[in-house]
This record gives structure tokens, C-alpha cells and sequence, in this order.
């Protein structure tokens, strides 16, 4: 991480949680069917800033439909997936990007931004599941199963419960989780972004 | 594409008072609005700093403790409000705040929110409400099903159209079209002579073909049968059952100028059933057999005619007069069989049926007082008497009382000179279980037998309860219950249910404001036993303001019909109300009462115990 984001305080960066519907959870062939996104800084989250896009795609639904409810026809219906890129990456730029499990959705979008021939940008990504790995690691040798999902995450940091389960939801769930989970490791804010790294929930990518 | 999480829009339609805003309104409301992660650290940066007034704050997750206006703090979360002050009376009281549990709040912004509430006056009057923390007066003044009992002015729902006998046919068709009423009341001098209905106009006319012009007092019918506007609804609908007629005018007695007409539509309209019909079989059944097979037919009854919430609040009433008739019935049967009594005696009822506020779950409290100390022999025959109609009462399904205050029981058939004696007893020995005990016993009504041995007790056991060391001890055990409610005005339910959100109405609340209305009642040396009627006699003068006893009866009145209704929809008998059944507002209306409840057991202390609680 170069030392000039280094030195950036987590309190002063605009965060956007992004969820990805995928039709599979292989990187390397699963393509996706839709994309939320929600934006914040310093625990303030504006509700009209969050973003829900249906990609338009051929490729076989696989178990999709049946967690997301979106059918083959929504999908016709979808955006160009270039479109949906490129607008993550203009209304993404020089935010922290927040996955609920990054090694999944980065490593999809990563591939994607690679066919679509787009510049792969510098970006500063922070994992949920990762800092909640981190912090259950102090308590437990062997994770319990499912101690690290974003429904467990959220709960345990008392936020309510997010029922409904698109992309949109679960951005903006995981957004909500990222402030709980910062706010209570670093009540006063004052942590640099540099001094995060040692959870491994944050890492700066570059092309 | 743009667009608010579903997460918002439930939480928001599931918060009072939004929950029947259109989805327009509600996107509308969350699209300019900010959800924010709210810890003790950042509270400042995020809600102090804000010009006061700006926003309107919703708790969606948290435990916060809010002072926002000149009152004081005060512990909220989970879909409580904060904020309203500033808005409503365009104030600007700095905000404070202290986090006891980080959380979500939802600012919602000022003009936004000013908009929808002078689109939507319920919504205005919700925050009003909460503003003077009058929330559950909402609850109750809907009410419009005390029908029954009402007189008949205060019940009429239809226009009254007169017009002067000297109009012919033709013009009194044209006020009726032009007024869009059925009937016509034919007046001279402003008292009533004759009525006129579309039947009248199409039997008495066109069949006969009349000319228009015909003096309109030649079709009428002269002298109707009417009512005077002092009798009930049931009344109108019997004698309009008797002559066959859909039409009556009500009018003042004495002057008989009309003031209303009630109409078949409007029986139909007001009745939900007829509990009443079966009351009068009930008081009709010439044996047991008879009176058990119509009683058991009550609780259908009510589970398939008390449907509106307004419906609960005679539900009771209805009930203990039923019991009332059932227990005179079957004194009357004893008596057949026993002959008379050898002395005067008076069958006494206590506690919800005293009160005449019954449920379903409620056992038979009762007793038997009389004129003097029984010999022997008599004292058997009253022996037999209470064991007869204890036992043919739980037959009626009226359950035998677990604490065995029954007329069955040899303590409680008292004479009129030992009850005077124990009621001097209770004020030597008003222990905590003393009260526990004797506390049913101040709740009594005469049921049968000679009803003015109950006033001479009343009246040699007026002083004794004015006591002021009787009244402390009152006013402390009423101090004891708890409202279900934790520091952060959460719900706290009863542990070891069969479902995990069950308050025990009848504990935690309802019996706390029979408590509190018994003791002003004693002090005001009051007789009549009931919550409702004492707290009315109470707000006529007395050591409560009118508007804290208002205040209760409301309250008591609420709480009553959530317990019906979870009883009849729930087709149980038990007080314990799930916190799942209830719309938001009424969440948020029973929060409201608990709390007025907190606060009247704190007022009574001061005002009976001096203080100590």
C-alpha cells in the first residue's frame, strides 16, 4: 500500500459496500446477473446514493434464481454489462470498495473488467468477512461454521436483521457492517489505513 | 439504477405511524433520508452538530437515552422517535444523547417529513399524540360500539328531515329526493304528527293514482308509532321488531318534536349479533339443563359477533350480566327445591364480575351475606344454597375458583355484623398478604337476595377504608406490580411461555389500574365496583384530576380490548397478549400506557403513602 493512502484515516474515506449476484461461485466461469452498490463515510449513509442494476446476460441462471428470484426474463430485460462496469468504476473511483467475501467478487469483477477491456483501476478494497475472520480468530482456533457469514456478522454487532437477499440488500447490509465492525475495533476513529492491515480485511490493488 | 433498499422501506412501513403509506409516499420519505451508525464516540459529529430541528429521527437498531426537549431524558430504541418537539413546535432544544447500545438511526428530513404530515392529518396527529404523550387517547376514542347501552340521541346516526303538514305530495317527494331520505316527518308547531316513506309514496299514491297536489297529511301515517330520545337502541329495535315497522322517529319526550329517526339499516349497522336475545333465553331457562346449554352458547357468541375493537368494550359488561342472570336463576331453582330462605340474605359477587369486566378466563367470585348470625339449621340451608349455585355456575362454564372464594365456602358466608367486624380487622393487619387478600373483597356488588344489606355494610365500612394507614398500604402493594417495560422502554415478557413475546395484561397492567382506582375510589368513600365507573365518578371530583383519571379509564379501556381480543381471536382464556399481534401503533400506544401507568403508581405513593413505595 503506498504510503499516501496509507496515511489516509479511515473516517476521512468514502466507502462503497458492492455486492455481485453471480451464477456460480467459480471465478473463473461465473458471470453476473446483478449489481448493488451503497456508499458512506464515517457511519452516514445516504439512501440515495445506493444502486441496484440487473445485468443482461445468456449464460445458464445455475442456482442463481433460486437465492436471488431473478428468472432468465429479468435478465434479458438487464443492462449491457460494459454499462454496469463502467459505472462502478466512475462512481467507484477513489472510494474504498467493501465485499462481503472479496476473494469471490473482486476475483469476478477483476476477470470481467479484463474481457470488457477496461483499465483495471488502483482500488482500495476492505473484506467484512476477512475482519470478521480476523476478530473471531482471537477467540477461536477453528472457526464455528457460518460464524463469519453477513447475517452472523451483522448480528453479532447487533444490526437488524436484513431479510431480503439481492445484491442491493446486501450491499447496503454489508455497509452497515463495515462502520459496526470499524467503529468497534477503533471507537475513536483514529486509525490510519495503514494501521489496518495487520487484520488482512484490507489491501490496496493495483493494475 | 437509483434505488432505496427494501430494508428501509419495511422498517419504515413497519414503524406507526407509517405503516398505511402508500409505496409512493414511503419511497418518497426514505429517498431523502440518512441511515446512520450511531456509537458514543461519533453521536456528536453525527446528530449534535445538526442545526436543531432539521430531521426527525427513527431508532432502528440501539438502545439510546434522548433528551430533545424541556422534559427529561428519556431511554428509547428499537422504532421509537425522537426529534418531534423541535418539529412540531418549532423549537430549537439542543439535542443530547447518550449510547447505551450503538445502533442505526434514520434522520429524516424536515421539510420532507412536514410535507407528508399535512398530506396525511393521521400521520400529523400521531406525532401530536406522542408530543403530549396522549397516544393511547387515539386508541380509544374511536369508539363508537357502546351501542347497546347508549341512549338513543347519543346513537342517532341518521338526518332528520321534517317538513310542515301543509305541503302537498308533490313537495314533500321533492325534500325527500333533494335531502336523499327515505321517510319524511310530517310536523305541526314542531311536534311530530305523521310520517311519510317511499312505500307510502308508491302504495298510497301511484298504485292509486293520487294527483300530486293531494294534501301530503292524507297519505301519511298519522300519529306514528316513535321513541323518546332517552331509551336505547335495543329498545328502538324491539318495538320495531313488535309493529313491523322500518322506520322510527325518536322525539323529545314531553314536546314531541322530532330529533332523529332510526332506521332497520341503522339496527343492522349498530348490531353485531344478538348477545342480548340470548341473555333474555338465559333469563327465561326454567331449569339447569336449559341455562348450562344457552350459556355454553355465550363464548360462541363473541367469537363470532365482537369483531371490531369497539365490540370489547361491552364484552365484558355483557358477560358479568349474563353470570348475574345465571346465578339468579339459580337461586331461584334452589329455591324451588328448598323453599324460601329463613333469613334475609344477599348473594354477593367480587372481584371481575363485581367489576363487571369478566373474560373468559375469569373464575366465579362470590359469597353470601346475611342479616343476621344463622342458627345452625339456617346456616345449613345456606350452605346447600352455595354449593348449589357454585356447582351450577361452573356447570355454565363459569370455573370454580382456585382460591376457593366461592359462597361454598363457610368464610365466605358472613353475617352483616361479622363482616363490619373483619372489615375493622383488616385495617389492624394490612400486611402485604392481607391486601392480597382482602383486595378482592373491595371490589362488590349485590347480585340477588336483599341488596340493602350490602349498602348497610358499605356504609358502616365507609370510614374504615378512608383510613390513611389502610390507604398506604393500598397505594404501596399497588406500587408493586411492574409494567413490562425495560429501562429503554422495550417490552419485557414473561419468562417460561409458550410464546416468547406474551405480557401478562391482567398482571402487569390491568389489575394495577383496578388497584389505583379502588384506593381514590376508597378515599373518596365511593361504593360502585367498577374500574371504569369508578374512574368517571372519580373524574367528577376528587383526589385525581379528571384528566388522570380520564387518562386511566382510557388506558384500562385499551388494555381490555387487546385482552378480548386475544382471547377471542386467539380462542384462548388466558391474559397473555402476543406482542407479535399487535400493529405498530398499538405497539407503540401500549408502550404509551405502560408508561402512564409507571407514573400513576408513582403519584398514588406520594399522594397515600407519603412518599415511601
Amino acid at each position: 500500500m503506498p504510503g499516501n493512502i496509507a496515511s489516509l484515516h479511515w473516517l476521512d474515506c468514502e466507502f462503497m459496500a458492492i455486492d455481485l449476484e453471480l451464477t456460480s461461485l467459480n471465478p473463473k466461469d461465473s458471470a453476473i446477473t446483478s449489481v448493488g452498490w451503497a456508499e458512506g463515510k464515517a457511519g452516514k449513509m445516504a439512501l440515495n446514493q445506493c444502486e441496484h442494476h440487473v445485468v443482461m446476460t445468456f449464460a445458464p441462471l445455475n442456482q442463481s434464481p433460486v437465492i436471488h428470484g431473478l428468472t432468465q426474463a429479468h435478465l434479458k430485460a438487464g443492462k449491457p454489462l460494459l454499462y454496469c462496469l463502467q459505472t462502478l468504476l466512475e462512481k467507484g473511483r477513489d472510494k474504498i470498495w467493501v465485499f462481503h467475501n472479496a476473494n469471490l467478487d473482486w476475483a469476478v469483477l477483476h476477470r470481467q473488467f479484463q474481457q470488457h477491456g477496461l483499465r483495471i483501476p488502483q482500488v482500495i478494497i476492505f473484506d467484512t468477512l476477512q475482519f470478521a475472520v480476523y476478530q473471531l480468530a482471537k477467540q477461536h482456533q477453528v472457526l464455528p461454521s457460518q460464524s463469519a457469514s453477513l447475517t452472523v456478522c451483522r448480528q453479532r454487532l447487533g444490526l437488524p436483521l436484513a431479510t431480503a437477499h439481492d445484491a442491493l440488500e446486501d450491499a447496503f447490509a454489508t455497509l452497515q457492517l463495515v462502520f459496526a465492525q470499524l467503529y468497534e475495533f477503533d471507537p475513536k476513529a483514529q486509525l490510519r489505513l495503514g494501521e489496518l492491515l495487520h487484520t488482512g480485511a484490507i489491501r490496496y490493488v493495483s493494475a | 439504477m437509483q434505488q432505496v433498499p427494501s430494508q428501509i422501506l419495511t422498517f419504515l412501513n413497519s414503524a406507526a405511524p407509517f405503516e398505511h403509506l402508500e409505496a409512493n409516499a414511503l419511497n418518497q420519505l426514505a429517498v431523502s433520508s440518512e441511515l446512520l451508525y450511531v456509537t458514543a464516540e461519533n453521536w456528536s459529529e453525527l446528530l449534535g452538530k445538526r442545526q436543531p430541528g432539521q430531521d426527525l429521527f427513527l431508532i432502528q437498531s440501539g438502545q439510546f437515552s434522548v433528551r430533545d426537549s424541556e422534559s427529561q431524558s428519556r431511554a428509547i430504541s428499537e422504532g421509537d422517535y425522537f426529534g418531534y418537539h423541535n418539529l412540531l413546535d418549532d423549537t430549537e432544544h439542543a439535542l443530547t444523547l447518550q449510547v447505551d447500545s450503538p445502533g442505526l438511526i434514520l434522520a429524516i428530513k424536515r421539510e420532507v417529513i412536514k410535507r407528508l404530515l399535512s398530506a396525511y392529518p393521521t400521520c400529523e396527529q400521531f406525532f401530536l399524540n406522542l408530543k403530549e404523550d396522549t397516544l393511547h387517547h387515539q386508541a380509544v376514542n374511536d369508539t363508537n360500539s357502546l351501542w347497546l347501552t347508549k341512549p338513543l340521541s347519543e346513537a342517532l346516526g341518521q338526518k332528520l328531515v321534517c317538513a310542515e303538514a301543509s305541503i302537498d305530495i308533490q313537495q314533500a317527494a321533492q325534500v325527500m329526493s333533494a335531502s336523499g331520505v327515505s321517510s319524511l316527518m310530517i310536523t305541526t308547531a314542531d311536534a311530530l304528527m305523521g310520517i311519510v316513506t317511499d312505500r307510502d309514496i308508491r302504495n298510497r299514491v301511484v298504485a292509486k293514482g293520487l294527483p300530486f297536489t293531494t294534501p301530503v297529511t292524507q297519505i301519511m301515517t298519522a300519529r306514528p308509532i316513535h321513541i323518546t330520545a332517552q331509551r336505547t337502541m335495543f329498545d328502538a329495535l324491539c318495538m320495531m321488531t313488535e309493529h313491523n315497522i322500518h322506520h322510527l322517529p325518536v322525539v323529545e319526550a314531553g314536546s314531541m318534536a322530532p330529533i332523529g329517526l332510526v332506521s332497520a339499516t341503522d339496527i343492522i349497522r349498530h348490531q353485531r349479533g344478538n348477545i342480548l336475545f340470548l341473555i333474555d333465553e338465559l333469563a327465561k331457562a326454567e331449569n339447569l339443563y336449559e341455562l348450562t346449554r344457552l350459556a355454553w352458547q355465550i363464548p360462541h357468541y363473541f367469537t363470532k359477533h365482537a369483531l371490531r375493537m369497539g365490540d370489547f368494550d361491552i364484552v365484558g359488561k355483557v358477560l358479568s350480566q349474563a353470570t348475574d342472570i345465571m346465578t339468579r336463576r339459580l337461586i331461584t331453582f334452589f329455591q324451588q327445591q328448598s323453599g324460601p330462605a329463613p333469613i334475609d340474605f344477599c348473594w354477593l359477587v367480587y372481584g371481575s364480575q363485581a367489576r363487571e369486566d369478566q373474560t373468559l378466563g375469569s373464575d366465579q367470585d362470590n359469597g353470601l351475606l346475611l342479616a343476621k348470625k344463622p342458627t345452625q339449621q339456617q346456616a345449613e340451608y345456606f350452605a346447600q344454597m352455595g354449593e348449589y349455585v357454585c356447582q351450577g355456575l361452573g356447570k355454565c362454564g363459569i370455573k370454580l375458583c382456585d382460591g376457593n372464594v366461592m359462597a361454598s365456602n363457610p368464610k365466605l358466608r358472613v353475617h352483616l355484623q361479622g363482616a363490619i367486624e373483619e372489615a375493622h380487622r383488616w385495617l389492624q393487619a394490612p400486611t402485604p398478604q392481607a391486601i392480597l387478600e382482602f383486595n378482592i373483597y373491595l371490589d362488590v356488588r349485590a347480585v340477588a337476595g336483599n341488596k340493602s344489606l350490602l349498602d348497610q355494610l358499605h356504609q358502616a365500612r365507609l370510614g374504615v377504608f378512608k383510613q390513611p394507614l389502610f390507604l398506604a398500604a393500598l397505594a404501596r402493594h399497588a406500587n408493586e406490580a411492574r409494567v413490562p417495560l425495560s429501562v429503554f422502554q422495550k417490552f419485557t415478557y414473561e419468562k417460561g411461555r409458550k410464546y416468547s413475546d406474551s405480557i401478562d395484561i391482567k398482571a402487569r397492567a390491568v389489575a394495577t389500574i383496578n388497584n389505583l382506582a379502588r384506593i381514590y375510589a376508597l378515599a373518596a368513600g365511593l361504593t360502585m365496583p367498577g374500574t371504569v365507573a369508578r374512574l368517571d365518578a372519580l373524574a367528577k371530583g376528587s383526589a385525581l384530576s379528571a384528566k388522570d383519571a380520564q387518562n386511566l379509564r382510557d388506558i384500562w379501556l385499551l388494555l381490555n380490548r387487546l385482552r378480548w381480543r386475544h382471547q377471542l381471536r386467539n380462542h384462548v382464556s388466558d391474559n397473555l397478549i402476543r406482542v407479535r399481534d399487535l400493529s405498530s401503533i398499538e405497539k407503540h400506544q401500549l408502550k404509551a400506557a405502560f408508561q402512564s401507568i409507571k407514573r400513576a403508581q408513582q403519584a398514588v405513593v406520594v399522594k397515600f403513602s407519603g412518599g415511601i413505595g
